[in-house]
């Protein structure tokens, strides 16, 4: 990268890899907060952190499955944001320039999803049964000979060695598209565009390999004897959903704060609200079409996965899954109005938000609870770690101009009606 | 340069890359019509096809071969439902062999056809107006080209419509259970739809026709098709509603139909067959083949009508970009598939995919793999997207290659049951390979019919994505028409609240509903 915009020193690298911008940025696109939106989040992320930590002094197992829902949740979301970006360059969007600085702020939560995934390292006995080496033990009671055909795949150093290629992977996806458009904000040098769309088309096939991959190793080895070709897929979606309900939080709550006034509009919020509405159902398609496959070829190796999330309360878990990242939704949201009025998209973004929680619980604690229900840890380590890394998102959005100011499709955004 | 030497000097300093973005000279986007045509010279290029008294000799030769090949579909159709299915290669365990391959491929290629014309719209992709009318009737033809194979595979093609729940006194009902059986409704309904929307976006172009006619059976027959389109406002209000309506309810189709035809594999217990990543794989391998058949198609039909100014190489190649994208995601789910039976730990998972790439059908597989994953990613390079020839012959390839994966899937899992003395060789009869050129030559007959009596490009939606259809091209300074003059930071069109209130707090704008 030219040096037009500096990079920042080691320690904020974590939190934001360039130099404040925020003073060259003009006056309608400048943050006009003070460091409480950001420090405010943070407080409350660490705060919910440390009562986690109290709690894994209380139950480690239980801490550790928290702490993965609520890592995965921020990470699915991150990742949503990567294609939601992807999408945008590719496809040279006019609608979505005024709000795209919020997903390019979001994806820069990989370094610090990395650093914060490193508890799940500690825990990866307990999350992880395919790490348990008895089970490789020939002739003894414990060995199970399908994980044993598994270990050229699922061993420890192995999968470790993955999961940093992953983050490596979409670190420098995220470094290349926010800081190329960082960059045009004080230098705007006209290949910037054709640069986005370059990093946008080899990271596409990279991102889509290595999501599927992570959902595979980070979530769907928690129960390492079952399989689903799928499971990438609805990983994907739902964490997408996040991402589009994630920009459409943020970019509601700054034009609460006075900002971003006449930029976003209800046109913008219409077609984020279509993009929600879209990826609602086709989670649903997605949910479906591995549910009822599974259901109808009834081959117990698959169906085992499905029969934990049917009984023992987990009933309840299921039908509340279908219900509320489904139906009600579904129904609810298909007026037009509800995507034009910003408080009843409000609503919706948030519901979803937490639906998406709802459903990677769902994926995740019937491995370690027989009981359907919730911990209190699933809540303080989600809303910990989400609240920390929305915190470093509204950091990065303040130390820089709210909107890809420079952005040659920006005057078509600006005046963009759905027609 | 530093960020400090930036600060407050920013304003002069972007003016250039503002004027350049404002006046459209940066990164414009290629106009979609070339050759500077007006209105008239669209009506002109279109219709004059559909009215011209002398058809074209190679119209009729193409059509005499189309027309042979149809003849040769309906004699052999004939001599299979005299003779029964045995004239095919199928056997015992290959039940599935060329006709369900032939089915697949053809409801697939249906596939670009709505999505060029629903989803397309609904991105506002306007590029997709100079395609969409013969898309559609590609759509709507290969989907009759797919329902010949189910329909007579039947055995007792007699009772065909017992798989319509008809009442009857003996209380028999289809079995709903069966995918085979959603398929009917599945296929059915987006023919529907599928004919509804193209005639839908017809009508307006329909009274163009009407109001050119000379002769008094035109007039009538046109008259009566266009259904009394003037082009009134309210003629169009209408027609942008059932538009946009006729797309919501096509777009879940894209998604659905192929969907169900992939349960009829996976809904199975046969490996390499019950997989759950099938619906949403096999919908991107529609896409994938169906904009290859709209290439193959329109490259050929844009010269020979001279429509180069209309389907512009810059259309070709966004056709090429979803090739590229499509056929990577079919690429992407076969190495899915295979990664995961081996991860599974099922050893007939394993065995199946061995099978497909080692086995007897390995010829098979490698020609799928070629065609599907590796040829087109050629389209990589921005000179193989807008080289005709090499566009031409990628969409031969993936054609050849889809038709080749259906082949893989149906074949490969089947012919090795899971008892050895069930293991055979398949391969289809001369009535097989012919009924399948067959169908090849009924679609050509009427693709020619279409391109001879229909208006091959839908006029009204072109001249719609046309500059001059903007009701502010000709004037200047209001925001819309920017000059370089104009301020490149625009106000947004927000009418629901005056600056001086909080949005977040206003009520629900009037015009919600």
């Amino acid at each position: 990268m030219k040096d037009s915009v500096q990079r920042s020193s080691l320690l904020t690298w974590l939190a934001d890899p360039l130099q404040a911008t925020r003073d060259t940025a003009k006056r309608a696109f400048q943050s006009t907060t003070d460091r409480r939106v950001w420090l405010a989040p943070l407080g409350i992320g660490v705060a919910l952190l440390v009562l986690s930590a109290i709690g894994f002094a209380a139950d480690p197992e239980q801490f550790y499955f928290s702490y993965l829902i609520g890592w995965s949740f921020s990470l699915s979301i991150a990742i949503g944001g990567l294609f939601f970006l992807f999408f945008q360059h590719l496809t040279r969007a006019e609608w979505s320039v005024v709000v795209r600085r919020i997903p390019e702020a979001l994806v820069w939560a990989f370094p610090a999803l990395f650093v914060l995934g490193i508890p799940i390292l500690f825990g990866m006995h307990d999350l992880y049964h395919w790490t348990h080496e008895e089970l490789y033990v020939e002739g003894t009671p414990e060995y199970d000979a399908i994980l044993a055909g598994k270990r050229a795949y699922l061993n420890t150093p192995f999968w470790i060695g993955r999961v940093v290629f992953y983050f490596a992977a979409w670190t420098l996806i995220a470094y290349k598209l926010y800081t190329l458009s960082v960059r045009q904000d004080v230098d705007p040098d006209t290949d910037i565009p054709a640069q986005q769309r370059t990093v946008s088309a080899w990271g596409l096939p990279l991102a889509a390999v290595t999501t599927a991959f992570a959902s595979y190793d980070l979530l769907m080895s928690t129960y390492p004897h079952w399989f689903s070709t799928i499971f990438g897929i609805y990983f994907f979606s739902g964490g997408f959903l996040g991402a589009v309900c994630l920009i459409s939080v943020l970019s509601m709550s700054m034009q609460r704060g006075g900002m971003l006034k006449n930029v976003v509009t209800k046109e913008h919020y219409h077609d984020l609200g279509k993009f929600t509405f879209g990826f609602v159902v086709f989670w649903a398609y997605i949910a479906f079409s591995q549910y009822m496959l599974i259901w109808y070829g009834g081959i117990p190796e698959e169906t085992v996965w499905y029969k934990y999330r049917m009984e023992y309360g987990w009933g309840y878990h299921s039908a509340a899954l279908l219900l509320g990242h489904f139906i009600i939704p579904f129904i609810l949201m298909l007026p037009r109005f509800v995507k034009r009025s910003r408080p009843i998209l409000a609503f919706w973004s948030v519901w979803l938000l937490g639906m998406h929680w709802f459903d990677l619980h769902w994926v995740v604690a019937p491995v370690l609870n027989e009981q359907g229900g919730f911990h209190w840890l699933d809540f303080a380590c989600w809303l910990g770690l989400f609240s920390l890394i929305v915190g470093l998102v509204m950091y990065r959005l303040s130390r820089h101009a709210l909107v890809p100011q420079n952005d040659p499709r920006l005057a078509q955004s600006l005046r963009f009606e759905n027609a | 340069m530093a960020n400090q030497e930036h600060a407050h000097s920013t304003a002069t300093e972007h003016k250039d890359l503002s004027a350049l973005a404002a006046d459209g000279s940066y990164d414009a986007s290629p106009p979609l019509v070339t050759g500077n045509l007006a209105f008239d010279d669209i009506t002109e290029m279109v219709s004059k096809h559909a009215e011209k008294k002398k058809t074209p000799l190679m119209w009729w030769i193409l059509f005499g071969i189309g027309l042979a090949g149809s003849l040769m579909l309906f004699a052999l159709l004939a001599y299979k439902i005299w003779n029964g299915v045995g004239v095919w290669g199928n056997n015992q365990p290959v039940g599935w062999g060329w006709p369900i391959v032939n089915f697949v491929w053809w409801v697939g290629i249906g596939h670009a056809g709505t999505l060029i014309s629903a989803i397309l719209f609904l991105f506002r992709q306007q590029w997709r107006t100079a395609i969409n009318r013969s898309a559609e009737a590609m759509t709507i033809f290969a989907v009759m080209c797919a329902g010949i194979f189910p329909a007579v595979h039947v055995g007792r093609i007699w009772v065909v419509y017992w798989m319509f729940p008809v009442p009857n006194q003996m209380e028999m009902w289809p079995q709903f259970k069966s995918p085979l059986m959603w398929d009917v409704f599945a296929v059915s309904s987006y023919f529907t739809v599928s004919l509804l929307f193209w005639y839908v976006g017809l009508v307006p172009d329909l009274a163009t026709l009407r109001d050119r006619a000379k002769t008094f059976w035109r007039k009538r027959v046109l008259g009566f098709l266009a259904l009394g389109w003037t082009g009134a406002n309210r003629h169009w209000r209408n027609y942008e509603k059932s538009y946009l309506i006729l797309a919501a309810l096509a777009t879940p189709l894209v998604l659905s139909v192929h969907s169900v035809v992939s349960f009829d594999f996976a809904t199975s217990v046969i490996p390499g067959w019950h997989t759950t990543i099938f619906p949403p794989y096999f919908v991107a391998g529609a896409i994938f083949s169906g904009f290859a058949m709209v290439l193959t198609l329109l490259i050929i039909a844009r010269v020979a009508y001279n429509l180069e100014n209309i389907i512009t190489i810059n259309h070709l190649e966004k056709m090429n970009i979803i090739i590229l994208v499509t056929g990577t995601l079919v690429g992407f789910a076969y190495i899915t598939e295979f990664f995961i039976a081996w991860y599974s730990g099922v050893e007939y998972e394993q065995y199946a995919f061995l099978n497909r790439a080692f086995g007897p059908y390995a010829w098979a597989y490698w020609i799928m793999m070629a065609c599907n994953l590796i040829t087109p990613q050629l389209f990589w390079f921005k000179k193989i997207r807008r080289s005709i020839p090499a566009m031409f012959t990628l969409s031969i390839i993936v054609n050849i290659g889809m038709w080749y994966e259906r082949f893989v899937i149906t074949v490969t899992s089947l012919h090795r049951d899971f008892l050895p003395s069930s293991w055979g060789y398949y391969a289809g009869t001369w009535v097989d390979v012919l009924t399948f050129i067959g169908t090849m030559g009924f679609f050509l007959t009427l693709f020619l019919l279409f391109l001879r009596f229909a208006p091959m490009v839908a006029m009204a939606e072109v001249k719609a994505v046309l500059p001059e259809a903007d009701p502010h091209h000709y004037e200047e300074g209001d925001g819309h028409g920017t000059g370089a003059d104009v301020a490149f930071i625009q106000p947004a069109q927000e009418t629901e609240s005056s600056p001086d209130t909080d949005p977040d707090d206003a009520p629900p704008p009037p015009d919600a509903s």
